[in-house]
């Protein structure tokens, strides 16, 4: 019975938990959007296996969805659901690309090797804007509209990075020490977000 | 005009070669339209009627008929053209636009591209849809009926945009400028004939013929063909135009351009009976959006044009027009009303010029699928000519016409 209770307690360390952490910005107001990934400290025992395949969509002419978070040398499709052609874009350090698309001729994925902020746009359609955020860590999310995002995870020390699109510098992150050790956490940005715009447009648009 | 022949030519072989290409974008339409045509001859087919169909031409028929295709030739270049077939007044194959696009990638901040070749000025918001045709009437307005039948670049077109985007900003601007050959006959129909309302765009090389015009007898207009070439090159010089679009979020979109074919009036082609006008106009373009739903979208142009060594032809045109669209699910709804006039400035007492009217057209369009299209339309017009009476017509006139439509896209 006591090597039970042993054995329940030192899986209760290793073993992963539904963690809820919620963003704050600087306004003390919960913020949403906010791509986060946790870097845990320690390595953890059994840790969850990388995904490898993600997809940046191009619908209605924007890219779907507005934010992708990939785990470090991720392969992207970026199919392209519009009746119309689509030449997609990077000029970002950490990845740097183009690629013409076709609804008709889907195109090889692309790997996402370097960690970092990939700004996209579209050489045919200027008013698109995605971004993808490049992570060396399987747990990550996107907070949502209660600025909420909950995690798979141990407890345990941990470094928390985030980053928003209102940052000034976009290609930046923050990232801040954290411990885990209750099913709720929370974290405030450091900085100040700029409200970026969003250019809502129809098929007639193109003209 | 030879190089700019040659120019079309090799866009037309590359929208060939754009067939079999795998990376072309071939996209096309066919529309087929029962009308109810209004009693008084069309002007297609030598009559004062204003608009495209009569009741001769009345039943089924091929209204619309167009390829689109585009085709990239390497990342910053691509070839553009548009093919259209029409049956009236008489059937016909050829080319409303062929142009090669330059649209460099690029990591500054504002957007850059060339046009060369045949195209449109983009002075219009009101036809935006595959081959210059609008998605809200099929009868295109005054003005643009006019744009789509005597108004084409042959020539080079730089754009400068500055993206909202790029600068986290909701306002976007571009500044275009364009120089060509060709186009100097524009402004020819609006003397004899007036402000029309019809989606017949002229191909490349095509003419349009002019009702019985009396004056079109006389000495001082003998070497006058009784058609217009719209884009034929006469006198030699360059025309000119300047734009500019300021777009709030896609929310609200101001076009305006000044536009100026130098023509010299003086200068004729003895072979082919037509005239360099000296036609300038300027054209300011709104679109609004009220909700994602509901849309203004209204356009005022205003210009002059000349022929004849002293400018035995010189008159002055005006159109506007209001649009109000609205789609609700598979349907959209939209009217319009224009009101249009020439104002005979010479002193040419043989040759009236002066006309004016105004219409109301309303469509409704049911979109079934992606690929078929229902619509049906009604417009009624009245107007006025001062060159009718001497062909024994009354100078006012009322018509009215209705056509169903079933669109094929694919």
């Amino acid at each position: 019975m006591k090597l039970l209770s042993i054995i329940l307690l030192m899986l209760l360390a290793f073993s992963s938990q539904a963690v809820t952490l919620t963003v704050y910005n600087q306004s003390q107001q919960i913020q949403p959007n906010v791509v986060v990934w946790l870097h845990p400290k320690t390595p953890i025992i059994e840790p969850r296996q990388p995904e490898t395949k993600f997809i940046m969509g191009q619908k209605d002419r924007q890219f779907t969805p507005h934010i992708l978070v990939v785990e470090q040398n991720g392969l992207v499709d970026f199919p392209n659901a519009d009746s119309i052609m689509h030449h997609v874009y990077s000029f970002s350090k950490s990845k740097s690309f183009e690629l013409k698309l076709y609804r008709e001729q889907p195109q090889d994925p692309i790997k996402f090797e370097q960690t970092g902020v990939v700004e996209l746009g579209c050489n045919i359609h200027d008013w698109m804007l995605g971004y993808i955020v490049v992570v060396d860590s399987p747990y990550y999310g996107i907070t949502d509209e209660q600025g909420q995002l909950t995690l798979d995870i141990p407890q345990g020390d941990y470094t928390l990075t985030a980053w928003h699109e209102g940052f000034s510098d976009i290609s930046s992150t923050e990232s801040q020490q954290i411990i885990v050790n209750s099913d709720t956490t929370r974290y405030q940005l450091k900085q100040v977000l700029i409200p970026r715009i969003a250019i809502g447009v129809d098929e007639y648009d193109d003209y | 005009m030879m190089i700019i022949k040659h120019t079309l030519r090799t866009i037309m072989i590359l929208g060939a070669v754009a067939a079999f290409n795998a990376s072309a974008q071939i996209k096309g339409l066919l529309q087929v339209s029962a009308v109810k045509g209004d009693s008084q001859a069309s002007w297609q087919e030598g009559g004062v009627g204003l608009y495209r169909f009569d009741s001769d031409t009345d039943g089924l028929l091929l209204s619309q008929g167009l390829l689109d295709f585009r085709t990239d030739l390497t990342t910053a270049w691509s070839a553009h053209g548009v093919i259209n077939a029409y049956q009236d007044p008489e059937p016909t194959l050829g080319f409303t636009q062929a142009y090669l696009q330059y649209k460099p990638l690029t990591q500054s901040k504002y957007k850059w591209h060339l046009r060369v070749g045949g195209f449109y000025p983009l002075l219009s918001l009101e036809n935006p849809d595959m081959g210059w045709l609008s998605p809200y009437n099929y009868t295109n307005s005054a003005i643009n009926s006019w744009v789509g039948e005597e108004l084409r670049t042959l020539g080079v077109e730089a754009t400068i945009k500055r993206p909202g985007r790029s600068f986290n900003s909701a306002h976007s601007f571009s500044f275009i400028g364009a120089t060509f050959k060709g186009n100097d006959p524009a402004g020819t129909l609006l003397a004899w004939r007036g402000f029309a309302l019809h989606d017949r765009q002229t191909t490349f090389n095509e003419s349009i013929a002019f009702a019985p015009v009396t004056s079109l007898n006389t000495p001082q207009l003998q070497f006058q063909a009784n058609q217009v070439l719209p884009f034929e090159e006469v006198d030699g010089r360059y025309g000119y135009y300047v734009g500019m679009h300021w777009d709030y979020l896609k929310q609200s979109q101001f076009r305006f351009y000044y536009y100026d074919n130098n023509g010299d009036p003086a200068a004729i082609n003895y072979s082919t009976g037509q005239y360099a006008w000296d036609t300038r106009f300027s054209s300011a373009a709104w679109l609004y959006k009220f909700t994602s739903k509901t849309r203004l979208i209204t356009q005022l142009m205003s210009g002059r044009t000349a022929m004849g060594a002293k400018r035995g032809v010189d008159n002055r045109f005006y159109s506007h027009f209001v649009l109000l669209s609205h789609k609700l699910a598979q349907h959209r709804l939209s009217i319009r009303y224009d009101y249009f006039e020439v104002t005979d400035k010479d002193d040419w007492a043989f040759d009236p010029n002066a006309s004016h009217g105004e219409s109301i057209t309303a469509t409704w369009r049911y979109q079934l699928n992606q690929q078929w299209q229902l619509g049906v339309e009604a417009s009624a017009l009245r107007s006025q000519a001062d060159n009718r009476p001497s062909m024994g017509l009354s100078p006012r006139i009322s018509q009215q016409q209705i056509a169903l439509n079933a669109q094929w896209r694919f």
